[in-house]
């Protein structure tokens, strides 16, 4: 069973939202929901997330991505749909339940940080346990180790105005750490911070994720940060989920020209594998570079700089599974709809697999 | 357009609340009389400088040494104004306001801050209650609450709230939506979310609030003055309405002082009670570049001034022990009738008023009374007699000045007589106006004069009379136009003009010190259309023959010469304000034999 399960979730604002739902699922349009004055923010959206996850829900802004956010938590209630964690119906909970179940279950990671600055940044990160009444030596402790898991040890007793835009998120990081809950929901936490600081955050969450396996949906605009993140991405437009895949699925088969548009400018040397562009096994000459199904694209820069042999997959067990040609590496690496030469069939790489 | 009555609906409900809700407005008055009586007993206690050693040492807590230097300064020099009193009196006031208005304003702030359709219900109430003249409701406040501190005390309140409730709403409004998000989101309930996230954070601007409702209240004392609440209001406006340039200053002075106190003092507190102000103040500290000597800003910590106000209270109290015993003035063996009976005594600042009351509480107080003399508007003093909450009155002008107060309130006033006439009401030029001598002269000339007179309050009843009868018996009613003002606002009128020897012609009455001042010609009225001079009675509440026989019986038989009158009122203008009591003590014992003449008791 999943941890997080999305079963057809809306979200319209406005005058009559259940007549608004019927007309959706009776196959009206937003735009004519919106000339009616009401505006539907979130439209069937359903999707699971697996423990140990992270799913990342990428879309531009108004396309419902945070409001989507904001009802795995009950911060927004659903106009209709469900929402399950551990097979339990948030959405049937009372106002009493709901609130145990954040302060236990389910934390927030905030865009512009949202720190108390009335407080210091051990109380802030202790802030979830004392809403939950962990008594004061006991939530300054855990609090002062989510802070060193954070990475900012040393400056608990300083004020949220000291610290700078990374650090500051890093107390968010650890207020939602402290918590001990599972599911992290992380609202474009790194959006607003310098290229360079959010790299460094990206890594120490994937860091962070090796140790601790939580369960977390990030919310981001960035397609570079959903592919880098993300084990699943579901890419959002206008209300609804229009694709749900792996990041490989969605950059080798987008499954509509927004999708497409949309993976325009990701570095795709980064996020394709050896193992989703290769060819059928054949010809391959003696002294081959062998990589792994797993190893980057970019990495197979270094062995075609020299030669122009192509390049030896091997799978897991060693054996043989394919090869990539500089030609099909460059097919690769040009956008799927502009490019002639590749291979169109989103086919390819799992035929080949299954064969090996 | 049929009329409205909404004037007339208005009287009734008035009319409606008094007769079925009294026992509420009694409940009210006793706890916040009771609420303003403590403090200001407190802070009114003898050892003025002492008191004022306590508040500086607050302003020295709260904003340093400097502060507390100043604040020491600024209310000794309200005591060595002869005006302490009244200005703890009035500091009084404004505290018992201020609470009481934060304790309502607070709440209904979070409430509206919480729910769109409360604060779209609260806007226009609170546009009502900050705009409508003060003076509408505090004529119904002392219809409901008796003359004193409570109806000043509610036009205080009424007044001072809309900041209150608006800085709270706005406060907590301001509150980074992301922040209430982050409290919810980690499953803060309601009640915590507004006590440790939004109340918190909006403290500042709360505080900002509560520092308006101060000042507001301060700045509403003066209104509240002329309703008997007494303080400083009292005194700014007895200067004012006997263009007492000097006395209005000094009053208006002790005014500014409280109010730079609270201010600056309010001020800090914020700082002091917000964490966020704590953080501000402690940042500054520590990176800021001294600008100003550290003595200078300096403070005690909090136990240091605590014990610092209770060595001085303790002290101001121990003298209060020491002068207490032989403070009473002893009432002559024999005479003692009144028996320490209490008797409130009324009166509005016409300076014949001021003479007769301020005599008779002598004169009562030697006969072992306890009178009490509270100053106030004339419509106000006469509801106050009406419903018996005042026991008499010396300065009513009969027949036609005061008609309408005894058309409306006659049947429950009770006439005590006539102490002197008759008076004469008249239009008045400088003596240096030549060829104006009578009414009939001024045909004609109202070029000279720009074509008006200056009159007094458009409610006096002599206005009426001016304009209704006596100009149309003189044919002057196209040629001039009765400029309604004040009476304070006509005499500073008829100085400038004088001063500059311009012509001028005002309304003015006979008994009048003006007379005195300057060199003015009364018009003559050969037709008679002022009418009859009219005389001053004493009126007191129904039952007054009932309570205070004797009273009544001396009050009844009390008569005053022109000269007396004249006497008595210029030995109180030449004794000072704040002093009439002394005045007309000096005047009665400069006159042995008059006192048993005035209150005689049986041998």
């Amino acid at each position: 069973m999943s941890r997080l399960k999305a079963e057809h979730l809306y979200k319209v604002f406005g005058r009559r939202p259940e007549a608004a739902v019927q007309r959706l699922e009776g196959g009206a349009s937003r735009d004519e929901l919106r000339a009616d004055g009401t505006t539907a923010a979130v439209i069937d959206a359903s999707f699971e997330v697996e423990a140990g996850q992270i799913f990342v829900v990428m879309g531009l802004s108004g396309s419902g991505k945070s409001t989507l956010l904001r009802m795995l938590n009950g911060l927004l209630e659903p106009t209709a749909g469900r929402v399950l964690y551990d097979g339990r119906d948030l959405t049937a909970l009372s106002a009493r339940e709901l609130r145990e179940v954040r302060s236990r279950n389910i934390s927030m990671v905030f865009q512009h940080f949202a720190l108390f600055p009335h407080r210091s940044v051990l109380d802030n990160a202790a802030y979830g346990l004392e809403v939950r009444g962990v008594p004061r030596e006991e939530r300054r402790e855990r609090a002062a180790e989510a802070l060193e898991l954070a990475g900012l040890g040393g400056w608990e007793s300083s004020w949220p105005d000291e610290l700078s835009g990374g650090m500051q998120q890093r107390v968010g990081l650890a207020r939602a750490l402290a918590t001990d809950a599972d599911l992290l929901l992380m609202d474009e936490s790194f959006s607003a911070l310098d290229p360079l600081i959010r790299r460094d955050m990206q890594d120490q969450l994937l860091d962070l994720q090796k140790r601790l396996k939580k369960t977390i949906v990030f919310i981001t605009h960035d397609l570079n940060e959903a592919m880098r993140l993300g084990d699943r991405i579901a890419v959002m437009r206008d209300g609804r989920i229009v694709q749900n895949g792996t990041a490989e699925d969605i950059l080798v088969r987008p499954a509509n020209d927004y999708v497409a548009s949309f993976i325009q400018d990701v570095d795709r040397s980064r996020v394709l594998t050896a193992g989703s562009i290769m060819d059928r096994p054949a010809g391959v000459p003696d002294g081959a570079t062998t990589v792994g199904t797993e190893t980057p694209v970019s990495e197979l820069f270094a062995p075609f700089s020299h030669s122009g042999t192509p390049v030896a997959v091997t799978d897991e067990r060693g054996e043989l599974a394919g090869v990539v040609t500089r030609d099909r590496l460059l097919a690769a690496l040009a956008e799927p709809g502009a490019d002639p030469g590749a291979d169109p069939s989103p086919a390819t790489g799992a035929e080949v697999t299954a064969r090996a | 357009m049929p009329r409205i009555s909404l004037g007339g609906w208005a009287e009734d409900a008035v009319g409606w609340l008094q007769s079925h809700l009294s026992w509420l407005f009694d409940a009210i008055n006793t706890v916040l009389t009771g609420m303003y009586d403590g403090v200001n007993a407190a802070l009114g206690a003898p050892g003025a400088l002492f008191t004022a050693g306590i508040l500086a040492v607050v302003a020295w807590w709260l904003r340093g040494l400097l502060a507390g230097v100043l604040a020491f300064a600024g209310l000794a020099l309200i005591d060595s104004l002869g005006l302490w009193h009244q200005a703890m009196a009035t500091l009084s006031l404004v505290l018992v306001a201020s609470v009481i208005t934060l304790v309502l304003a607070v709440p209904l702030g979070i409430w509206a801050a919480r729910d769109r359709r409360v604060s779209g219900a609260l806007r226009p109430v609170l546009d009502v209650m900050q705009t409508m003249p003060a003076f509408v409701y505090l004529i119904p406040g002392v219809m409901f609450f008796s003359i004193g501190p409570m109806p000043g005390l509610i036009a205080t309140i009424v007044f001072s709230m809309p900041p209150g409730v608006r800085m709270t709403e706005l406060g907590i409004r301001q509150v980074d939506g992301e922040l209430v998000e982050a409290a919810k989101a980690f499953g803060t309930t309601p009640r915590d979310t507004l006590l440790r996230v939004q109340l918190p954070l909006a403290l500042p601007t709360i505080m900002a609030g509560v520092n308006q409702v101060i000042m507001l209240a301060l700045s509403m004392v003066v209104i509240a003055g002329m309703a008997g609440a007494g303080g400083l209001g009292e005194a700014v406006y007895a200067a004012v309405t006997q263009v007492n340039i000097g006395g209005g200053v000094e009053s208006g002075l002790a005014v500014v002082v409280l109010a730079m106190y609270l201010d600056r003092m309010t001020g800090a507190l914020g700082k002091r009670v917000s964490p966020l102000g704590r953080r501000a103040s402690a940042k500054a500290a520590a990176t800021a570049a001294r600008r100003s000597p550290a003595f200078l800003s300096h403070r005690p910590g909090t136990a240091v001034a605590a014990v610092g106000v209770v060595v001085l209270a303790l002290v101001a109290g121990g003298m209060h022990l020491v002068s207490d015993d032989g403070g009473r003035q002893s009432v002559a063996a024999g005479k003692n009738v009144g028996r320490g009976q209490s008797i409130k005594l009324g009166y509005f600042p016409w300076d014949e008023a001021v003479a007769a009351t301020y005599l008779w509480q002598n004169v009562l107080e030697e006969r072992g009374y306890k009178p009490d003399v509270k100053q106030l508007d004339p419509g106000p003093l006469y509801t106050a007699l009406a419903q018996g909450k005042m026991d008499v009155q010396f300065d009513s002008w009969l027949p036609t000045t005061h008609k309408q107060y005894m058309d409306r309130y006659g049947d429950k006033l009770s006439d005590l007589g006539s102490w002197y006439g008759p008076t004469s009401l008249e239009l008045t030029v400088p003596s240096y106006v030549k060829g104006v001598d009578s009414l009939a002269d001024l045909k004609g000339k109202s070029a000279q004069f720009g074509g008006k007179i200056v009159g007094i309050e458009s409610s006096a009843g002599m206005m009426g009379k001016l304009n209704d009868t006596v100009l149309k018996a003189y044919g002057l009613d196209g040629e001039y136009k009765v400029v309604s003002s004040s009476t304070s606002t006509m005499l500073a009128e008829l100085d400038r003009a004088i001063k500059k020897k311009e012509p001028v012609v005002t309304t003015l009455w006979s008994p009048h010190w003006a007379y005195d001042k300057y060199d003015l010609k009364k018009l003559k009225d050969p037709k008679g259309a002022w009418g009859q001079g009219e005389q001053i009675h004493s009126v007191g509440k129904k039952d007054f023959a009932k309570d205070f026989p004797r009273v009544a019986q001396w009050v009844k038989d009390f008569k005053m010469s022109d000269k007396d009158l004249a006497s008595l009122e210029s030995a109180i203008q030449g004794g000072g304000k704040g002093k009439e009591k002394d005045s007309a003590r000096r005047w009665l014992d400069a006159r042995p034999g008059l006192v048993d003449k005035l209150a005689p008791v049986g041998t």
